[in-house]
């Protein structure tokens, strides 16, 4: 239990400070925008406390918001897939429903449902995020294309990360 | 009562997703863009404090080429005084009369160094490592040795963001430096690149050509005259108005920007205080 509360801090500030530090300061143009931070939200244990899990979505989106300069932005799409993801749990849950101990990693369930999972919330959370950002539906295609190649890039950043950690051997 | 417990009760997730979401949306659509960033912004201790120390790391990086932009402006200010001096001829293209004998003084500049910067979204900031401390207000003007970079939204003791003119709410005077014909410069996340910024409002009585220079108007209290916004690259007519829509290259290349210039006009206050009092009259 301990072990898992203490790893879960440390991946927190660890991908805030990856998310503000390397990635940010990547810029590789308007499309490819990485939100990497979403994994320290959707990685947290999935029998974990759907209030708890709001809240640090919250705060870590204000955290995110305070480097980017977008007030309120990055916490409203973190706070919207927090909201998200026991629906996309139960969506894409398999057959007998989740072991009580599982965590959402490769390791644990696969790595299909590893995609399904984090791709559709962070598609959700680079829609809601862009769309707000921009405030204006008349770019809409733009938008649009910007979330979905940015939450495709997010993706295959988090199957690399969760890659790295399973050799954890906290794990 | 109860009934008011049990509601709370089983609907709790959701209530706290609408209220965790409204915190959220409020500061969002706040429409102040000064102080907008009021509470979470990245002149905060801490996240200027972490820029720093990754700045510290990574700073040496790209030095060659700041230190070649600082020495051709160094080498443009000196020939710039030698006129000065003798009383006569104006400052070199592209550079503020911004002191020396033949004008009066009244700005300052503030150096900075950049902390952080963003070209990617539809509103880029950036942080700098200079703060009230400094001397630095909101509302305070920054230029780079090339040219116009933006405005200061956002101060604390040590830092301060600024608002890059690559943020669809920077709003800046310009005009031609030919004629003086002015208008707003406005950078279009969607239509414009990180290169280019709109100048609009352009009368259609104007002759353009590409290559033209537009540089500030001075008509605001943010920037002096003539400082360095960009070039004429293309220009059409707006429909069904007598204006033209300037395409501008910026003179400054935001990807790599690392000192600037916090300007502060010493007479703001003075020339913005006698405006009003006018305006007031008229009433």
């Amino acid at each position: 239990m301990i072990v898992t509360v203490v790893v879960n801090i440390i991946r927190i500030l660890v991908f805030i400070l990856l998310q503000v530090t390397i990635i940010k300061q990547l810029d590789l143009g308007s499309y490819l925008n990485p939100f990497l931070y979403v994994i320290c939200i959707l990685a947290l244990p999935i029998n974990m406390n759907k209030g708890w899990v709001m809240f640090i979505a919250f705060f870590v989106g204000l955290i995110i918001d305070m480097f980017y300069n977008t007030m309120g932005m990055n916490a409203a799409a973190s706070v919207f897939i927090a909201y998200c993801r026991p629906a996309v749990l139960r969506i894409y849950a398999p057959q007998g429903g989740y072991e009580p101990t599982a965590n959402p990693t490769i390791q644990s369930l696969g790595l299909n449902w590893t995609i399904s999972y984090y791709g559709t919330l962070a598609l959700l959370h680079h829609l809601l995020l862009f769309f707000l950002e921009a405030l204006t539906f008349s770019y809409f295609f733009e938008t649009l294309a910007k979330a979905i190649v940015s939450s495709a890039a997010t993706t295959v950043l988090i199957l690399i990360s969760l890659l790295l950690m399973q050799k954890n051997p906290l794990k | 009562m109860y009934g008011i417990l049990e509601f709370f009760k089983r609907n709790y997730f959701s209530l706290l997703f609408a209220a965790l979401e409204f915190f959220s949306l409020y500061f969002v659509f706040r429409d102040n863009y000064y102080h907008q960033a009021g509470y979470f912004n990245s002149s905060d201790a801490v996240a200027g404090s972490v820029y720093k120390a990754y700045n510290g790391i990574t700073g040496y990086f790209g030095l060659a080429g700041a230190n070649e932009e600082l020495a051709a402006e160094n080498a443009r200010l000196h020939t710039e005084l030698l006129h000065a001096d003798k009383g006569s001829a104006p400052p070199a293209p592209g550079f503020p009369a911004h002191g020396g004998n033949t004008y009066n003084r009244y700005f300052d500049y503030t150096p900075a160094e950049v902390l952080d910067n963003s070209t990617a979204r539809p509103d880029n900031f950036m942080t700098l490592d200079v703060g009230n401390e400094d001397g630095v207000r909101e509302g305070m003007g920054v230029v780079s040795p090339a040219g116009i970079v933006g405005i200061v939204v956002n101060t604390s003791a040590h830092f301060s963001v600024v608002m890059s003119i690559l943020n669809k709410n920077c709003k800046v005077s310009a005009m031609l430096k030919k004629s003086g014909a002015f208008g707003t410069l406005n950078w279009k996340p969607g239509e414009t690149d990180i290169h280019h910024a709109l100048l609009l409002q352009i009368p259609m009585s104007e002759q353009l050509k590409p290559g033209d220079t537009i540089v500030t108007s001075g008509y605001s209290t943010i920037f002096p005259k003539d400082i360095m916004v960009g070039v004429l690259e293309s220009y059409k007519p707006v429909p069904e108005q007598y204006f033209y829509t300037i395409n501008v290259k910026l003179s400054v290349k935001f990807k790599s920007i690392r000192y600037v210039y916090v300007i502060k006009n010493l007479r703001k206050e003075e020339k913005t205080s006698l405006e009003q009092n006018t305006y007031k009259e008229e009433e």
